[in-house]
């Protein structure tokens, strides 16, 4: 027998997943899926649901001098309407199709952890952190920390990812390119996200491996030195994806790389 | 439990399961059976409908998420005068054949007129990415879109 339960506030959703562990229903368009059945039947949930969707206090984009905080509710929908920098957007705008945007939230598509969840990129790139909050309290995680491997994060059952907060800094330029079956409504083969600045440069590769591609190191060495081959030599080293449905491990590599090549000739040479 | 809502501007009550889908209740409860299921994915677009004036997939959408909210769906739609412009421009163009997708589309066409009140080619493709039609190819569906844009579509009307 599975329990429901759509609490009245926050404080009441954290005691019940202190209590059991469940899933934590959002939008549901990832989670209503993956538990889909034949027309007419329950879907089939194998734990208890605490629905969360009503929570209007997670549904907000503020801004202070530090940090963007975004609710974890707020849409795909809301981001791509929003007064955020373009390059924080963008990604979001090519997610999925108009519906599904007016649907998917921000957390969700961090908390489900997919290898192809296209908001992570950017959000490693960005430095973003998360915030998880329980009975206990609230603990602050960088997103990188949060996303342990494809579907498997550090939020442990009785927290409840509240925000997302991205470090509020200029960029002069970015690149960001989903490359798919169709333009649309489609999971990403691959994706590369770039940040520019004159004195940094941010590259995340999403899709390629279980987790985001992003490397401090070889960013910093980059700009010591400005030499793409090095540069794509050194992220070579990080790839480990594998051949499946959408694509294979040589196709993802290959373009990934080349993409970073394109756009950072573009930049030497003042285009 | 009892799950009360605004049905197509009737407030209504209704049992079900939290985690019910929409779609199921308006068509098994409600005998609304305009709102089709195809994927059951959120991938076709046949269930689209509007909850609070935004259009979603309602084979995601659970009974919990439509508590106290406004759902319309084509059948409250199609009263519509903008519901009759659309009709119009999707029998001039041959825009239906088999009419499954039908009703997903014409929602789905009314919403990319709320985002882009003359929308370019490039729009239309975006605005209709989330649905699938088999039979016609698209143009034809493209060609009544561009129809409805000549004639100054009115989504408010």
């Amino acid at each position: 027998m599975i329990n429901s339960y759509r609490p009245q506030s926050i404080e009441a959703a954290l005691d019940i997943l202190n209590e059991k562990t469940c899933h934590i229903f959002a939008g549901g368009t990832d989670l209503m899926i993956r538990k889909r059945q034949w027309q007419g039947a329950e879907r089939k949930f194998t734990q208890d649901i605490v629905f969360i969707n009503h929570f209007t206090e997670l549904k907000n984009i503020e801004k202070d001098e530090i940090f963007y905080k975004i609710g974890s509710l707020v849409t795909q929908a809301d981001m791509v309407k929003s007064d955020l920098p373009e390059y924080i957007r963008e990604p979001y705008r090519q997610m999925s199709h108009p519906a599904i945007r007016n649907i998917a939230t921000v957390g969700g598509n961090i908390v489900n952890a997919a290898s192809v969840a296209d908001s992570l990129p950017i959000l490693y790139a960005l430095d973003a952190e998360v915030l998880l909050r329980s009975v206990e309290g609230i603990r602050q995680v960088k997103i990188e920390n949060f996303v342990l491997g494809k579907y498997k994060t550090l939020r442990k059952s009785n927290e409840l990812l509240t925000h997302v907060l991205i470090p509020v800094k200029p960029y002069s330029g970015y690149f960001y390119k989903k490359l798919g079956q169709r333009k649309a409504s489609i999971l990403s083969k691959l994706s590369v996200f770039i940040l520019m600045n004159q004195d940094d440069i941010r590259i995340a590769i999403g899709a390629v491996n279980e987790t985001v591609i992003r490397n401090r190191t070889f960013e910093m060495d980059y700009l010591s030195h400005k030499n793409i081959d090095v540069l794509k030599d050194n992220y070579q080293s990080l790839m480990m994806g594998m051949d499946d449905k959408r694509s294979t491990k040589d196709y993802r590599e290959r373009v990934a790389l080349n993409l970073i090549e394109d756009y950072l000739k573009g930049v030497q040479s003042g285009l | 439990m009892k799950i009360n809502f605004n049905l197509n501007n009737k407030a209504v009550s209704v049992e079900s399961t939290l985690s019910r889908r929409l779609l199921d209740v308006l068509r098994e409860e409600f005998d609304l059976t305009g709102t089709k299921e195809g994927c059951a994915e959120g991938e076709c677009g046949a269930c689209l409908l509007y909850v609070d004036d935004l259009l979603v997939n309602s084979c995601l959408i659970p009974m919990a998420n439509v508590i106290g909210k406004s759902v319309i769906t084509i059948e409250a739609f199609s009263e519509t005068l903008a519901y009759q412009a659309i009709e119009k421009a999707f029998v001039t163009s041959g825009a239906v054949q088999c009419g499954y997708c039908t009703p997903g589309m014409v929602m789905a066409v009314h919403e990319l007129f709320k985002t882009y009140p003359s929308p370019s080619l490039e729009h239309v493709k975006e605005g209709l990415s989330g649905n699938l039609c088999r039979c016609t190819g698209y143009q034809m569906i493209f060609d009544a879109v561009e129809l409805l844009r000549e004639g100054g579509y009115r989504h408010d009307q």
